[in-house]
């Protein structure tokens, strides 16, 4: 994978973040606040997540770093 | 997803509040936390309540400084900001100046030279002496009056609090200083009518906002007439005289007291104001004197 | 305008991406998950964790949390293998837990974190820093981060005896509110270790002593007040020096329903290459003496959709309750652009948790 489709991804990305390209003022950022719109709302809900993907998968990454690892892998 | 409606007093005039929320009580929750906040700015700045922080400040003109916190501070370092911005016209320091033009005479006169150079001594934002934590009135008699920022103010602080509370549209109407959010639930904006000064009882205009705010200043509220020459009671600090170029000016900006504020100057710098908003890149409505639309494009 | 914004409390909290959580929070969670595979028994784990969040002198937050892990029956990775575990069946438990302290200052945030988790079999102790840095406008964060944890394994069959594995994880990220409804996240993750890889549970399983994985994750959360939801998408590339890549992508609609309820319908989807030591059933084909060489399934060719749904409530006073079930099925058939590994059964596991949450 293929450089291919990471630079497609990168392509794809690029592209939809330059399209809709606005920053928001403070004053514009109402829906921005909402807790669906978050990273990290629900911390202990995206752990398990992340946990249990990890026990079924090859390998895992990307949310963060610090959680400590586990027999399961 | 509802509409629900609050109508409440405070600032002496009426206010209301609509919030779309699917939920009636969180609707509720949230509007009684706005309410309590722009009472607690009445509470906190109105010139006419004993107890303000602006009284205190009055009382002590000319004698000790009163000091005062970050939100005051801020205020004031906003009010700066207006007087420089319309070359000392808006000046918070004018109450002597409001109190000789709405005196009511009987028959009405239009005040004497002697009688505006008098109530000018008493007005002077550069003379205030302040710092980050008071605030001195140098002079006797001298007064501060938040009018043209307060009220604004708290539109804005209810606004944000509706939004933090999880509100997503909103309208906040605290006596013609109007703040919106998130647009109308049924995916439309706001509609904002603009109201007519010679009190008829149809919006002159309408302007549609899905975010942002409306204020308007004009001087049809307070003011008198004598030998057919109308005076207000938007006061130039610079010589002591209502202007009276505009009957009524409302500026749409993404902030309330930007509105306020850019409506007030706008109405002081008379025929410069077109210019100027044009700059300040605000959507605008103003009526002249002669009962005239401007800009042009926005006559019916 | 820029005098307009320096009024306190004009412009709401929730704009400043970075603003300090001004409410502490305290959760607790419920798992019950399960796992089955033709020709296998199943897992079960049922799992209680709870955490804590508390901001306290203006310009700290303090979290912690805990979790349990009560494992019975037998995992799939047992599959095929000449388990050197108790021949019943595994019943086994983890305990884990974590604190991390944060401190806010104008323009970044700095956090300090250690977490332990505990087996009978297993120990990892790790310590973490994180750094934020945002602009002025709040718009675009920055994020570093650093992690190094420490590993003792010791199995129960004592084929090996306090072995290590040491791992160092760093981060690197971007937060960007792309417009008034948009935000974007992206973070490369790169963790390095070293040490005991291999499954001590499964015959013959020797893997390379050295491990690289890099991963790509970008986020963008989009709000559509038009129909009061907001769409949650996910991207994740990954690369293992073991030899499998994989991609993943997932989509969340969280639906805004009268009365505080939510109601969040997901898919995720992963499809992933095998790592270059592994092998398929029968075993132990392809296994020489002194080369890399696994049976584990979890390493194998496969693709795998996990629908989900999740029903969330919040009351009065800060209170919330949800719900939220997962479908997870693995095929090998369903891996993208390439064959999945043929001798490996369909897998499939279920998760349900429930949580509630209260702020203060």
């Amino acid at each position: 994978m293929r450089p291919v489709a990471s630079l497609a991804l990168l392509l794809a990305v690029a592209t939809l973040a330059s399209c809709a390209w606005a920053p928001p003022r403070p004053w514009e950022k109402g829906e921005l606040a909402k807790p669906a719109m978050q990273f990290d709302a629900d911390r202990l809900e995206s752990r398990i997540q992340e946990h249990v993907y990890q026990s079924k998968e090859a390998a895992s990454g990307g949310y963060g770093v610090g959680g400590g690892g586990c027999g399961c892998n | 997803m509802r509409l629900h409606r609050y109508e409440f007093r405070a600032m002496a005039s009426s206010h209301e509040i609509v919030l779309g929320a699917g939920d009636a009580l969180h609707a509720a929750r949230t509007a009684e936390a706005m309410i309590a906040d722009v009472q607690r700015i009445e509470a906190k700045y109105s010139r006419f309540r004993h107890g303000s922080l602006v009284s205190r400040i009055n009382r002590a003109a000319g004698a000790a400084a009163v000091s005062m916190d970050a939100e005051t501070a801020a205020l004031l370092d906003y009010a700066d900001t207006c007087h420089r911005a319309s070359g000392g016209r808006f000046d918070i320091t004018s109450g002597a100046l409001s109190e000789l033009w709405e005196f009511r005479r009987d028959p009405p006169r239009v005040p004497g030279a002697d009688e505006i150079a008098r109530a000018l001594a008493l007005v002077g934002w550069p003379s205030v002496e302040r710092d980050h934590r008071s605030v001195r009135l140098p002079r006797a008699g001298m007064r501060i009056d938040l009018g043209g920022i307060g009220k604004e103010y708290a539109a804005d602080r209810a606004a944000a609090i509706g939004i933090d509370g999880g509100i997503a549209h909103g309208c906040v109407n605290l006596g013609g200083d109007v703040r919106v959010w998130g647009g109308r639930p049924d995916g439309g904006p706001w509609r904002i009518g603009i109201r007519d000064p010679d009190g008829g009882r149809d919006p002159i205009a309408t302007l549609d906002r899905f975010d942002g705010a409306v204020a308007t200043s004009g001087d049809y509220e307070r003011g008198f007439v004598v030998d057919g020459v109308r005076y207000g009671h938007v006061i130039d600090a610079t010589d002591g005289r209502p202007v009276m170029h505009w009957r009524s000016v409302s500026v749409a900006a993404p902030l309330c007291v930007v509105a306020g504020s850019g409506a007030t100057v706008a109405m002081l710098l008379g025929h410069d104001a077109p210019a100027w908003l044009a700059a300040q890149g605000c959507d605008w409505i103003g009526v002249d004197t002669s009962g005239a639309i401007h800009p042009r494009e926005r006559r019916p | 305008m820029a005098a307009a914004l320096a009024l306190p409390g004009v412009v709401p909290a929730g704009a400043a991406a970075q603003s300090i959580p001004d409410e502490g929070r305290v959760e607790l969670r419920y798992l019950d998950y399960r796992d089955w595979q033709s020709g296998a028994d199943r897992m079960r784990v049922k799992s209680p964790s709870f955490h804590v969040m508390k901001p306290f002198a203006g310009t700290w937050i303090a979290e912690g949390g805990l979790v349990y892990d009560g494992m019975s029956g037998a995992s799939p990775r047992f599959h095929n293998t000449l388990s050197g575990a108790s021949g019943e069946g595994v019943r086994d438990y983890r305990t884990a837990g974590d604190v991390k302290l944060t401190r806010y200052f104008d323009r970044y945030a700095v956090g300090v974190g250690a977490a332990v988790s505990s087996e009978r079999d297993y120990l990892s102790r790790a310590v973490s820093v994180d750094f934020r840095w945002w602009t002025d406008d709040r718009n675009t964060t920055l994020a570093f981060g650093f992690a190094g944890s420490s590993d003792r394994i010791d199995p129960v069959n004592e084929v090996v005896v306090g072995r290590k594995r040491h791992t160092l994880d760093f981060l690197v990220g971007v937060t960007q509110a792309v417009n008034a409804n948009a935000i974007l996240q992206s973070n490369l993750t790169v963790s390095r270790g070293h040490g005991y890889y291999d499954d001590p549970y499964k015959s013959l399983d020797t893997r390379p002593d050295h491990r690289r994985v890099v991963a790509w994750l970008t986020r963008w959360n989009q709000s559509i007040p038009a129909a009061d939801a907001t769409l949650r998408l996910a991207f994740r590339v990954l690369r293992d020096s073991f030899g499998s890549t994989s991609f993943m992508t997932e989509a969340q609609w969280v639906q805004t329903l009268p009365a505080g309820f939510t109601v969040t319908p997901g898919l995720r989807y992963l499809t992933q290459s095998a790592a270059d030591f592994y092998r398929d059933p029968p075993f132990p084909t392809g296994f020489r003496p002194g080369e890399p060489y696994s049976a584990d399934t979890r390493l194998s060719a496969f693709g795998a959709f996990t629908p989900s749904l999740k029903i969330a409530k919040s009351f009065e006073r800060g209170w919330t309750a949800d719900l939220r079930v997962d479908f997870h099925r693995q095929r090998g058939s369903w891996r993208l652009g390439g064959d999945g590994s043929p001798g490996v059964e369909p897998f499939s596991a279920r998760w349900i948790q429930g949580g509630v949450s209260k702020s203060f």
